[in-house]
């Protein structure tokens, strides 16, 4: 058989493997480096360990600590959120057919952290903070807040049943807006202690990882990045727009009420989880659609393994530059991915292919 | 068959149609002529169920068109529109086949229809291409390859395809290669129907010709035969001399040059 004709036919599965391995490699990076650095052949042995395997081998108890207290909820953590993010923006981009959306744009991140905010500083009048009720509460509420300020923003749009692009813009600028206030409104009371925890909200912290938000957090995180990845598809029949879509067999109202629900909830989760990193959900689809081509059972797929890679290295950058403190997570991503972006788009305009 | 039986729409208090009846023939080429606003497009919209608000009923082989379900329907029936905005960069090959979208059927079957249909519509050496960077002419052939690749299988029962001006903005020679492409397809078992604009277009593709004027049909029937100096006078209010051309044995008209008012015809609507 013709080499050529088998690599494009399997294209897709190259790539989405090439970027796989990426992702692995930069996952293995990502736990060895730290403040306490742990070597490579200790880090695989530790994982294997977990999985079973190996028993016998010793290693270093601290590096062992290191790894499975800290590094390692972290770093599930961050390929979580990075995937979730980079899945939701593709999905609504393709939904909208519009590269200018992200998750921020139709109000969901907005109104996860203004719910989350509120909750932080109000919410110890009602129930203990950090007791369990906490834990199960915050996202919660995050999904909560992110559904209600996108279902308010898509209602605002919606002309005689179509959702109207340009309406839902710029309620989304103005839900955005509203949802910055009530935060700047909630720290106006909050106490020196919840201020804090403020750059967390709106720039992103990956700090917090531990296993038990986990437990609650990846479920909800899988499941909804996977549900959308199967609406890649149908998000191809609608690049051709909305009526032709339903010519070719596409429920449309159906399909805009899932991957709105799926996408909200992906980023509801993780904004309780990490506070608002932008950027991913709008870069990392591009930067697929880009770099390869825009059939979006490409592009789904590789935005979930695109934008777990992005945020993983921008994890490390974040954890090594101003060693031993951090800086923000979304200060990185923006600050990484903005010249690389920019790089691109210019590329791709000389190309004529945007 | 598919059938409109007694269609009114509105929008708010604004009649868009009254009453109209027609019907499309597995077969057969069905085109419909009118001036601007006459509610063809929305006519249309709503024999493709994309207006589902209408009065009256839809039928498509014999089943109504308010109990199908959207892939269901487009097993039966494809629309091809005016001109189609592709957002992203796909190729044209990923345009074709998501004419495919609703089926259930394998990649090789699927592959088989998109040889046929491209090489028919004669887009297969630019297979490859990306969308974006076609002419007109070639981004509406790949639009008719989609149409085509979405009701190409042969079934037991007879499937539709519905134009809206698919020519508006292009070239005679594309023009007469899509309607004769429409035309072609017939013999699978399925029923065409067109807008059409160019009334002498209309009349040498057509078997079935009806006239819409104010949401309602002014005159129907076959062809040839409906195709009147008064019919066209009443539904465009343009004075127009008919003429037969003996090569292509096909009547055809050429309007009347006029200095005065456009001719009114009781403007009652």
């Amino acid at each position: 058989m013709n080499l050529a004709l088998s690599i494009r036919e399997y294209r897709t599965a190259i790539i989405l493997t090439a970027l796989g391995i990426g992702l692995v490699i930069a996952i293995l990076l990502s736990l060895t480096i730290g403040a306490v650095s742990v070597p490579i052949a200790d880090v695989a042995i530790i994982i294997l360990q977990k999985a079973g395997l190996f028993q016998n081998i010793a290693v270093d108890s601290m590096h062992e600590v290191v790894l499975s207290t800290i590094r390692i909820p972290r770093i599930v953590m961050t390929i979580l959120i990075g995937a979730a993010l980079g899945v939701s923006g593709a999905s609504l981009q393709g939904l909208f057919r519009n590269p200018l959306v992200e998750p921020s744009l139709i109000g969901v991140s907005g109104g996860s952290a203004a719910a989350v905010v509120i909750m932080i500083v109000f919410g110890g009048f009602v129930i203990q903070a950090d007791g369990w009720m906490y834990t199960i509460l915050l996202p919660v509420l995050a999904f909560a807040g992110g559904i209600t300020a996108t279902f308010t923003v898509l209602r605002l749009s919606n002309q005689t049943g179509r959702t109207n692009i340009a309406v839902l813009v710029l309620t989304g600028v103005a839900i955005n807006a509203l949802a910055g206030a009530i935060i700047g409104l909630a720290i106006f009371y909050a106490d020196e202690n919840q201020l804090r925890t403020f750059t967390f909200w709106t720039l992103g912290d990956l700090g917090g990882a531990t296993w038990d938000k986990l437990m609650i957090a990846s479920p909800l995180l899988i499941l909804s990045s996977a549900g959308l990845i199967f609406f890649s598809p149908t998000l191809n029949a609608l690049a051709l727009g909305e009526a032709e879509a339903y010519h070719v067999g596409v429920d449309v109202e159906y399909t805009k009420r899932v991957v709105i629900f799926l996408s909200a909830l992906a980023v509801g989760v993780s904004v309780s989880l990490s506070g608002m990193i932008g950027f991913i959900g709008l870069i990392v689809p591009h930067v697929i659609r880009v770099s390869f081509y825009a059939d979006n059972r490409l592009v789904l797929p590789g935005s979930v393994i695109g934008g777990a890679l992005l945020l993983v290295l921008s994890d490390i950058v974040a954890r090594t530059v101003v060693s031993p403190s951090e800086l923000p997570i979304g200060v990185v991503t923006a600050l990484i991915g903005a010249p690389f972006f920019i790089g691109l788009l210019m590329n791709a305009k000389r190309k004529n292919e945007l | 068959m598919y059938q409109a039986s007694n269609i009114s729409f509105r929008v708010r208090d604004k009649i868009i149609l009254r009453d109209i009846n027609l019907s499309i023939e597995p077969g057969a080429f069905t085109a419909i002529v009118g001036p601007n606003g006459a509610g063809k497009s929305t006519l249309l919209k709503v024999m493709a169920h994309e207006h589902t608000e209408y009065h009256g009923d839809v039928t498509i082989n014999g089943k109504a068109a308010r109990n199908y379900s959207p892939k269901e329907l487009a097993w039966v029936r494809a629309v091809l529109p005016q001109t189609t905005t592709v957002q992203f960069t796909f190729t044209v090959e990923q345009i074709v086949m998501l004419g495919r979208h609703g089926h259930k059927a394998t990649q090789k079957e699927n592959a088989a229809i998109l040889d046929e249909v491209m090489s028919l519509t004669g887009i297969d050496h630019f297979r490859e291409r990306n969308y974006l960077t076609l002419s007109g002419g070639e981004k509406q052939r790949v639009q008719l390859a989609r149409v085509l690749a979405q009701v190409w299988e042969e079934t037991v029962y007879p499937r539709y395809i519905l134009l809206d001006e698919p020519t508006s903005s292009l070239d005679i020679a594309q023009q007469q290669l899509i309607f004769s492409l429409a035309k072609q397809v017939c013999e699978r078992n399925i029923g065409v129907m067109a807008i059409i604009h160019d009334l002498n277009q209309a009349v040498q593709f057509a078997d079935h010709l009806y006239f819409l004027r104010g949401g309602k049909i002014v005159a129907s029937g076959e062809a040839q035969q409906v195709f009147t100096k008064s019919n066209i006078e009443e539904t465009f209010c343009c004075r127009v001399n008919v003429y037969h051309d003996p090569c292509n044995n096909c009547p055809y008209i050429i309007p009347e040059r006029t200095m005065q008012q456009p001719l009114s015809i009781s403007s009652k609507r």
